[in-house]
This record gives structure tokens, C-alpha cells and sequence, in this order.
């Protein structure tokens, strides 16, 4: 919202300095998030006079002139048609830089010389197109800086950023009250002075409300034979300030009293409305219109909409139509001032996505009674701007009148909430600043107020306004309070932890991916109604697609050696009533070498078992122990590489090598090893509550054991077979070296493996660990069909 | 005295003929072990006369000190020596990869650390949330004008992706009666285009403290306790009067940091209408709520313009954290 600093100052006297007054408005709530000076400083450019003006031998539309700038004259070559002797005018001499770039140098032009330039508003910022120079109508000196000229044409206007809560603030008379209040001014209003005439309003409109509560109150006036035509200077300055754009003098007096007082307006053309009459209706279902912008719209349920004896005229509270809109044959002016019901206008204005200068203030709450003053106020200027006359009367639908709001108040809640120690009588003082006075029942609220409803909201105001740095800043002292501890934090914390101190890098990725991307894996994903864009349509169903993206991303930068990890919520949809299940998932993803390069060797590329070991020594880290890896065949994994991890008989995710096919559907070219848990799965298995266990003080005894295997065998069935074999003396069986060459029949292999024995209690002999031993090697050998491979 | 001197004189012959390590860890034994003819002089010191005891005994430390050294180099030279081969000790070592926390969660880690220290728990919530928890009970029903203020993401027309961690507010207190010390970090979600300083996901830390005789100016205290850890003693905090439904008064609070106001995020009492929502009564209890965006924090502790570069995980980028 743009307010004008010399437009505020028609309302208020303000006597502290533009940038106080901008940190004080920011102080009492509403933020001004620029203060911006509406005109640039130029350099030199001085008021000059233009002495003589000959035509230009050899061009037809340019004058060469002399330019007087009090001291020396300049000769100046001119295109304007507009350029006369004896003008005034705004000379940019040689050296000049404008703001958009263009800077003025010494020219010859068509074989004459030309030493500066005579300007026009548009270069000068006061006006968007000109059609010749600048005729000034000053009494200063020549030679005068330009900017000194121009002071009477500068403003300083605020950008403010205001609340949804605060539509009363929507214009300078809120602003003003606001300054007001934190300066102890009073506000100016403007006087209203109608001349009527003797037509009655009555005899040439009716106006009936038939959808009282998305309209309760609807007023108009008439004003007859109005000439359309420019607006004065002062009134087109006011509304160019504030960025909009001057159209004529009816249609800018609606304008410049939506932004003086917050009333919306809209002006019909009084001969376009049929029957002359106003009927304010709810909509028909799939009920269509043509608003003033030439769009056809289909119109929401419960709108608002204002019709004439045969048709629809406008969207109560938003846009007019094109049927009946002002134009430049329009004689005679119908002018609405109504209130709207906020619901009804953000209920149209969400569904059409239709958002305008008036639903912008009636979607957060007008104030009714407001209505007479702004339509008085808007007559008024029509009438001296546009000549006519206005109609005797006001026709004012309000079948049921909003009451005023009364708020119980108990002063000492502000103390309460705010910390503070105010007295009764400066609670009370500062409310009155704002018009908030005492009641009966408590603090009479005035009507444009529409966030002040109970009493916190009275404690705010005392809050802003005696300035939240007055509100003492307690020391804060840390108590223990006993609340349920979050051990999921602590778990989320300790596996990063983990993660980072195995060497895997820690990534962040975006939770919305493509539609194409998710369905790369699965159909049934949870989607986003209004998405930003395709790529950003659907919640992850895993982190693997954010994983591939970030590989992509680092391979096209040639960073091919990646150790990665992520933790984040993935989404897997329950149906479209419930919430989506969101277990917090945990990725790696490893790709490329093994190790950073190395002088002494070329590093390998990293392989299933890189993938494995990450994993073991994760669960390790973790203390889990009852972990089983076994095949089963997912669609993102090449078959052989197709592994799924459980603990204690509950699958907490799988891990392998990623399907060729999927990879390059992500452009990716080369390997990827990649694993997801669900950690909140996981979690459980976490053992953070440790006990010590003894450490064996007697020496272990190794035996190694090579066993020739039919290569369906898998390793950890034999050592699970082995333990079983072994006997509480058997602590721990290790495979140390797996052979498979040409002296081994390819449908075999080789497994070595350690067994270590080890007894709490005493020394073990070498005599009861062989005996042991050979039993193994009996059993194994039964068991698995193996033979004893030679040393 | 003499005594000394012939100790000395024989180890500097000795240690002449020495040609390999093996020989210096005898030498060493014959001079400096338990019995060694050094450690055996200390045993003539009963010998000398009362007077020249301190002197003995100075000269024949001086004398194992400079037996050490010159064995001490010795082995050195022999070691070297002895190995055969000289090293270049500044050819770069084996590495492997070292892995780092991804900044913006460092950062997230180092404020949860903070919340922890004051005596908060942390407290978690769903990322897709219902209109109940998101908006209602927040004091935004779906009327209220400042629906327009969030762009939402919808999943159904009552399921969003929540735009704010203040939910979680919702889901601890209808759990919980006060006293309550939490916080809530977290991803939440607005339909914003992404750009520089703009993702249309982003990362949040909820405060929450309600109990008895809670106040604005407790709220203070808290955020300036937090802005001197975070940002150091120095650290300066501003409140501006703001909106937002959920709490009232509202404000926004500043830091100043590297020699300019940086914006972090709202704070405010909690409405009583949010009370009432989950059954606390407002007469009896007060309470406080903060917000903290994680990741303008980030922006600006590290120095980074671009929203973006923490989302697209350049290594190069990751790697400087």
C-alpha cells in the first residue's frame, strides 16, 4: 500500500522529520518497507530561458534555439513543436546523466551544434508520456538548480506492508489516525459541503436488498449531466504518487477516495442501469458476467451480485461490469457506496482468483458507516470537478444496522500479559489515543475497527502503542521442567552422527519431486492439488529420487566420487481421507571410487560389499545385532544385487545395486549402490541403554577352517551352521578369504573361515578346542556336501 | 669427581664403535640400566664427604643428561639409518572421504542445542498436516483474510502441506497440560516460486512455553538469551508490532548481526482462542510462541545469497562446512 507523505499532511500536522515518522509508524505495527523519494536528483540541469528559435536550415521539425541560463546562452537544437520564445524551461546542460542512461553531450545535429537539451516532463519523472518541452511558470532566478524547481512537485511516499487484521489502515485517513495516535494530533477530516438539487434521489433510483447478509448496506446517489474529462493537476499528482494512473475525473474521484478514506466506490452509468433500479442478489449457480476488463466470468456460489430491473451490473464488492461502466458519453452518474459481508467477497474473489482495489479492502472488513461520508465525499468532488448536479438525497438500503462493538475490559490483563506495570490511568490514556473510550460495559470500539473484538485485542493496542521496546525484557533463567523426554531426537541425532564419522556425506533434498520421478518406482504417491509446477507435483514415496537428483547434479560437474546420506520424511498416501503415513527414512547412495586418489595406487571403484560394509558398521554403530540380509527381488535393484534387511524378524529396508533401466531413466550412466531404511522402524532396535560386559581375561585360541563349497551355499549359512555346531566355547566365525579360480570346479568355491575360542573361566587346552574342531569340520562336511580344501 | 669424568670418557669411546641399533640398546644397558654404571655412581655418593655432596651429585646429573642426549641422537641416526630408505614425509597421505553435516541442519543442531540448554524438549510433527491443525485451531478458520497471507499447498481440499511448524503447537498442548517448555523444528511448505531468496519449502524452529504468569517480557528474555548464544554478547534484538492470528500481541523480532537488522522471524502470546481450541484455560494460564527461520539464519551466518545452493547439494559447496 503506497501513502503519500504530502497527501497524509492534508489530514494531519506532522512535525517530526519523514524518517522519524517512518520509524514510527514501523513501531506502533504497520511496516514501511520503503520510503521512496518520488523524483531523482538530477545534475545539471538549471531553469532556463529560451531567447530566440530559428528553424533548422536543413530539417523541417527541429528549431535551433538560444538558451539563456542567466549567465552565458547556449545554442540548443529542439524537436518539440511546442517551443517558443520566452519560455521557461528546464535546460539540461552538457554533462547531464538522466536515470534511464541517456546522457547529454556536446552533438552536432544535421550539421549544426547543439550544447544541451530542453526537457520535457516525461524526462523530467512528472509524467509518463509527454508530447512536447516543458513550459515552466516560475519566477526563480535563471540558473536556478533544477531540483529546487521541481521541490514543489516532489513527494516522499511509503510503501507500507499492513495486516490482514488492519483494512482500516488500507488509506491516508488510516494512516493519519494511526500518526495520531503515537504524535497526540488530531486528524483532520475533510469538510463536506453538498449543493443538491431539486430532482429527489427517490424519484430517480430504487434500490432493494434481497441478499442482506452478503450486502447489508447499500446507499447510492445520483448526479446528473456530469461532463467527462480530464482531471485537475492536483487531483492526477495525488493518485500518480501512489502508482495509479489518472483515466478522467469521475472515474479518479472514486479513486482518490478509496485511498483517502477506505470506502470502496463504484460509479455506473446512470442511463446504462435499466428501470433505474438497484437490486443486490445472490448469484444463480454457474451464473456467468463480463466484468469491465472484458473477461467473462462464471460466478462463484453466494456471490454478490448487483443488478439492474433486467441484468447484472457488477460483482457486488469487486469489478463492475462492462454493461454499464462510465464512458465518455455518459451524462448522468449513479454512485455506489455499499458494505459487503468479507466472507462473501473472499469466497468470490479465492474462486475467480480475481483480487482488485475494492476486494482488497472488502475481503478483510469495511466500515459501514463509513458508506454516507465517502458517498457525500465522492459527490462532492464530482460535482466541482465535473460540473453537474447532484441529485436531492441519499437512498440508503441498511435494513438491519451493524451495532457498534462494546469490549469488557479489565486494564490490569495488559500487566498480566505484557510483564508490565502500567497504571489504570495510562492504560486508558493511551486507548483514548486511538478512540477507544470508556463505555458502558466496558470500551467502545469505533466501527472501522473491525480487529478489535475482545479483550487481548485491547492489549495489543496498549501494547504497539506505548512501543514494545517500553515492555521490560526479563532475564531468562533455564528451570527443569519435567517433561516427557524425546528420545527420537536423541536417536536422529546419534545415527547422523554415525553416518558423518563412517565417511558419508549429509544432503538436504526437496520433498516435492516430479509426478514422472516418483512414478519411476510406484503409481500410488501422494499428489499436490495445485502444485507449482510439474516437477514439484508430488510428494517423495522415497529419497531416491532426491539422492539420484543430487548425483546428477554433482556428475555434471564432474564430481563423480559420491558418499552420500540423507534423512527425511517420505509420504505414502492412506487414501484421500486420511494423512499420509510419514515415517522418517533414512538413504545412502555411494558411487564411484572406493577412496580419494592416492599416489601409491589407484583407487577401485566402490562395489556391493562398499554398500554392505556402510550398512554393518552402521548397525554395528548402533549396537544391532540380530540384522538378516536376505534376496528378495525389488524393482529398483538389478536382481542379484536385490537385498532386503530385517532385524528380529521386522523388515527395516533393503539395499543393492541400482537397476541399470531406472538408472537411466535419471540420465545417470554409471553404478550406484543405494540403501533406505525406515528409521522409525530402525529406532527401536537402537540399543542406547548399555550395561558392560565382561571383558575375557583368558586367551582365545583361532583355529581356520577352508571349506570347498557348491557355490549355491551362502557364507552365512555356514557360519550359522558352525555356531550351532560350536558350543558356548565358539565366540565369534569370520570369514577371511574367498577363492574361486580354474583348479576349483566352477560350480565350487572356496570359503575360509576363523573360529575363535575363547572360556571365561579358564585357559583353554589345545587337545578339548581340536576335539571341538573336528567335529565342526564332520558336521560341515555332512552337511554341506564340502571337502576340506589344502592349504 | 674423577669418577665421573672416566664414565663419561668411556661412553663417548664406546658409543664410537657402535655400528647398529642392537649395539646402542646394549651400550644403553651397560650405561643407563637398573645397574648401569651411571645408576651405580649414584651409589658412591655415600662416599663423598658431606660438602661436596651437592656438587657430586649436580656433576653426575649433568653427566646422565648428556649420556641421554648423545643416545637419543644416536638412535635416531640409527633408525633412519637403519631403515634404509629416506621418506618424502610431504607427499599427501591415504585419505578417505570425510563426510559433513549438511549446513543447514548444522545450523538446526546448533539451535536445538541452544532450546535444549534453556530446558526445552523438542517436539516433532507431520509434515502433511490437517486444515484442523494447520489452520482452525490456530485461529484461522477458513474465512479469516489471513488464509490469503499463505499461499498453501493442498493435498486434499482438508489436507495441506503444513505452512508452518505452529501445529505442532496444537498436537503438544492437546497432549500435555502446562507447564510447557518445547520447541519444534521442521520442513513446511508455501506456493512460492523458487528464487534466490524464496523456496517453496523451507525450515522453521516453533517455540512454545505456556504455564503460569507467562509474559511478553519472559518472551524477550527468551529471544535475547537465545540472539547472545546464537550470535554472540554483542548481538542486539529488535520487536515490531506484527499480525498474526495465532497469538496476540504479535510481533516480529530482528537481530542485529554483521552490521545490519536481519529479519528471523514472528513471536507473540498465545490467543486465548487457541486455549480454548485445546482446553487450557486462558484465565489461568499464559503462554509465549516463537518462529525461527533456519534457513535465513543459515543465509546469513554463512554468507550465501541463494536460498538454492543449499538444496541442490553441490558437493563443492557441502564440502565447505
Amino acid at each position: 500500500m503506497k501513502i503519500s507523505y504530502k497527501w497524509l499532511t492534508d489530514y494531519i500536522d506532522i512535525d517530526i522529520s519523514v524518517d522519524e515518522l517512518a520509524q514510527k509508524i514501523t513501531d506502533s505495527g504497520v511496516e514501511v518497507e520503503e520510503t521512496i523519494q518520488r523524483l531523482p536528483q538530477f545534475n545539471n540541469i538549471v531553469l532556463g530561458k529560451v531567447e530566440s528559435v530559428e528553424k533548422h536550415p536543413d530539417a523541417d521539425k527541429l528549431s535551433v534555439c538560444m538558451v539563456s541560463d542567466g549567465s552565458a546562452s547556449f545554442q540548443v537544437i529542439c524537436g518539440a513543436p511546442n517551443v517558443k520564445a520566452d519560455q521557461h524551461v528546464a535546460f539540461a546542460k552538457i554533462g547531464t546523466h538522466f536515470p534511464n542512461g541517456l546522457k547529454i553531450k556536446k552533438a552536432k545535429i544535421r550539421g549544426i551544434e547543439s550544447h544541451g537539451m530542453i526537457c520535457s516532463k516525461e524526462e523530467l519523472g512528472l509524467e509518463d508520456k509527454s508530447q512536447g518541452i516543458w513550459e515552466l511558470d516560475s519566477d526563480m532566478l535563471l540558473g536556478t538548480d533544477i531540483n529546487d524547481v521541481l521541490e514543489a512537485y516532489n513527494d516522499t511516499v511509503f510503501d507500507l506492508f499492513i495486516t490482514s487484521n488492519r483494512p482500516d489502515c488500507l488509506s491516508h485517513i488510516g494512516i493519519a489516525r494511526e500518526i495520531a495516535a503515537f504524535t497526540a494530533k488530531k486528524v483532520n477530516y475533510p469538510e463536506i459541503n453538498i449543493k443538491e438539487s431539486s430532482s429527489r434521489v427517490e424519484d430517480l433510483v430504487k434500490i432493494d436488498i434481497e441478499y442482506p447478509q452478503g450486502c447489508p448496506r447499500y446507499a447510492a446517489r445520483v448526479i446528473q449531466n456530469v461532463k467527462i474529462g480530464p482531471s485537475p493537476q492536483w487531483l492526477s499528482q495525488k493518485l500518480e504518487a501512489i502508482g495509479l494512473r489518472s483515466i478522467n475525473n469521475v472515474v479518479d474521484v472514486t479513486n482518490f477516495v478509496l485511498n483517502e478514506l477506505g470506502q470502496p466506490l463504484h460509479a455506473f452509468d446512470y442511463d446504462l442501469v435499466e428501470d433505474h433500479h438497484i437490486i443486490v442478489k445472490k448469484s444463480q449457480p454457474k451464473q456467468k458476467f463480463t466484468t469491465l476488463d472484458s473477461k467473462e466470468r462464471i460466478l462463484p456460489d453466494d456471490t454478490v451480485m448487483i443488478c439492474d430491473g433486467k441484468k447484472a451490473v457488477a460483482i457486488g464488492g469487486v469489478m463492475g461490469g462492462l454493461n454499464s461502466e462510465v464512458n465518455d458519453k455518459t451524462t448522468n452518474i449513479l454512485l455506489e457506496s455499499a458494505y459487503f459481508n468479507y466472507v462473501n467477497i473472499i469466497q468470490t474473489t479465492r474462486k475467480l482468483g480475481l483480487i482488485t482495489d475494492a476486494s482488497n479492502r472488502f475481503d478483510k472488513g469495511t466500515d459501514p458507516e463509513n458508506v454516507i461520508y465517502a458517498l457525500d465525499r465522492a459527490a462532492q468532488l464530482i460535482c466541482e470537478l465535473a460540473g453537474g448536479e447532484i441529485a436531492q438525497g441519499i437512498v440508503d438500503a441498511y435494513p438491519q444496522k451493524i451495532k457498534p462493538v462494546v469490549i469488557p475490559f479489565r486494564p490490569q490483563q495488559v500487566n498480566r500479559i505484557l510483564g508490565t506495570d502500567l497504571s489504570e490511568s495510562k492504560i486508558m490514556q493511551t486507548l483514548s489515543g486511538l478512540d477507544l473510550v470508556d463505555a458502558k460495559g466496558g470500551i467502545a470500539v469505533p466501527s472501522y475497527r473491525v480487529d478489535l473484538r475482545k479483550e487481548i485485542d485491547l492489549v495489543e493496542e496498549v501494547a504497539r502503542l506505548i512501543n514494545l521496546d517500553e515492555i521490560p525484557t526479563s532475564t531468562f533463567e533455564p528451570v527443569y521442567l519435567d517433561q516427557k523426554e524425546n528420545q527420537d531426537e536423541t536417536l536422529f541425532e546419534y545415527t547422523r552422527n554415525l553416518l558423518i564419522d563412517i565417511g558419508l556425506q549429509e544432503v538436504f533434498t526437496n520433498s516435492m519431486i516430479s509426478t514422472a520421478s516418483a512414478e519411476a518406482i510406484d503409481k500410488d504417491n501422494v499428489k499436490i492439488l495445485n502444485p507449482i509446477s510439474e516437477d514439484l507435483a508430488t510428494m517423495r514415496p522415497s529419497l531416491l529420487q532426491g539422492l539420484l537428483a543430487v548425483i546428477l547434479h554433482n556428475k555434471n560437474r564432474n564430481n563423480h566420487d559420491l558418499k552420500l546420506f540423507e534423512m527425511g520424511r517420505v509420504f505414502i498416501s492412506k487414501g484421500s481421507e486420511k494423512l499420509p503415513e510419514q515415517p522418517l527414512n533414512l538413504a545412502l547412495a555411494l558411487c564411484g571410487k572406493r577412496d580419494r586418489q592416492f599416489w601409491g595406487g589407484d583407487a577401485n571403484d566402490v562395489d556391493y560389499y562398499d554398500l554392505k560394509g556402510m550398512v554393518e558398521m552402521l548397525l554395528e554403530g548402533i549396537h544391532v545385532s540380530a540384522q538378516k540380509f536376505s534376496i528378495k527381488k525389488q524393482r529398483i535393484y538389478e536382481s542379484y544385487y536385490s537385498i532386503e534387511l530385517s532385524i528380529d524378524g521386522s523388515k527395516v529396508g533393503h539395499c543393492g545395486k541400482l537397476d541399470d533401466a531406472l538408472l537411466k531413466k535419471f540420465d545417470i550412466k554409471t553404478d550406484v549402490f543405494f540403501a533406505e531404511f525406515n528409521f522409525d522402524i530402525l529406532k527401536k532396535f537402537i540399543l542406547l541403554d548399555k550395561k558392560y560386559n565382561t571383558i575375557g581375561k583368558y586367551p582365545y585360541i583361532e583355529k581356520d577352517l577352508a571349506l570347498l563349497l557348491n557355490t549355491d551355499i551362502s557364507s552365512l549359512e555356514v557360519i550359522e551352521f558352525i555356531k550351532s555346531k560350536g558350543g558356548k566355547l565358539l565366540r565369534n566365525v569370520n570369514v577371511f578369504d574367498v577363492y574361486a579360480d580354474k583348479k576349483i570346479e566352477s560350480s565350487q568355491k572356496s570359503i575360509a573361515f576363523r573360529l575363535r575360542f575363547q572360556s571365561d573361566e579358564r585357559t583353554l587346552q589345545d587337545d578339548e578346542v581340536d576335539q571341538i574342531f573336528r567335529k565342526i569340520i564332520k558336521k560341515c562336511q555332512e552337511n554341506f556336501k564340502a571337502s576340506l580344501r589344502e592349504g | 669427581m674423577q669418577r665421573i669424568k672416566e664414565i663419561k670418557d668411556s661412553f663417548d669411546s664406546d658409543l664410537k664403535k657402535i655400528s647398529n641399533e642392537n649395539e646402542l640398546e646394549e651400550l644403553r644397558i651397560k650405561y643407563l640400566g637398573r645397574k648401569g654404571l651411571v645408576t651405580n655412581a649414584f651409589t658412591f655418593i655415600k662416599d663423598v664427604s658431606a660438602e661436596q655432596r651437592p656438587l657430586f651429585g649436580a656433576e653426575l646429573n649433568k653427566c646422565k643428561k648428556a649420556i641421554e642426549n648423545q643416545f637419543t641422537s644416536a638412535k635416531e641416526k640409527f633408525t633412519a639409518g637403519v631403515e634404509g630408505e629416506k621418506i618424502d614425509i610431504t607427499l599427501p597421505g591415504r585419505k578417505s572421504f570425510v563426510g559433513k553435516k549438511h549446513p543447514l541442519l548444522q545450523v538446526a543442531d546448533e539451535i536445538k542445542h541452544i532450546f535444549t540448554s534453556f530446558g526445552f524438549a523438542i517436539e516433532d510433527g507431520p509434515e502433511i498436516e490437517t486444515d484442523y491443525y494447520n489452520f482452525e485451531a490456530l485461529n484461522i478458520p477458513k474465512t479469516h483474510p489471513a488464509r490469503a497471507m499463505q499461499d498453501t499447498l493442498y493435498i486434499t481440499e482438508d489436507i495441506v502441506l503444513r505452512t508452518h511448524t505452529s501445529p505442532v503447537q496444537i498436537r503438544v498442548m492437546e497432549e500435555r497440560k502446562p507447564p510447557i517448555r518445547i520447541i519444534a523444528p521442521g520442513r513446511v511448505y508455501r506456493r512460492d516460486t523458487p528464487d534466490a531468496t524464496h523456496s517453496p519449502f523451507f525450515h522453521q524452529v516453533e517455540g512454545l512455553v505456556v504455564g503460569e504468569d507467562v509474559t511478553f517480557a519472559d518472551l524477550k528474555g527468551v529471544i535475547q538469551a537465545f540472539a547472545h548464544r546464537m550470535f554472540g554478547k554483542d548481538a542486539k534484538v529488535r520487536f515490531r508490532p506484527s499480525f498474526f492470528p495465532f497469538t496476540e500481541p504479535s510481533a516480529e523480532y530482528d537481530v542485529w548481526f554483521n552490521e545490519g537488522w536481519m529479519e528471523i522471524s514472528g513471536c507473540g502470546m498465545v490467543h486465548p482462542n487457541v486455549f480454548e481450541a485445546v482446553g487450557i484455560d486462558p484465565e489461568k494460564y499464559s503462554g509465549y510462541a516463537f518462529g525461527m527461520g533456519i534457513d535465513r539464519v543459515a543465509m546469513l551466518k554463512y554468507n550465501v545469497k541463494d536460498i538454492r545452493l543449499f538444496f541442490e547439494n553441490d558437493i563443492r559447496f557441502l564440502k565447505q562446512f
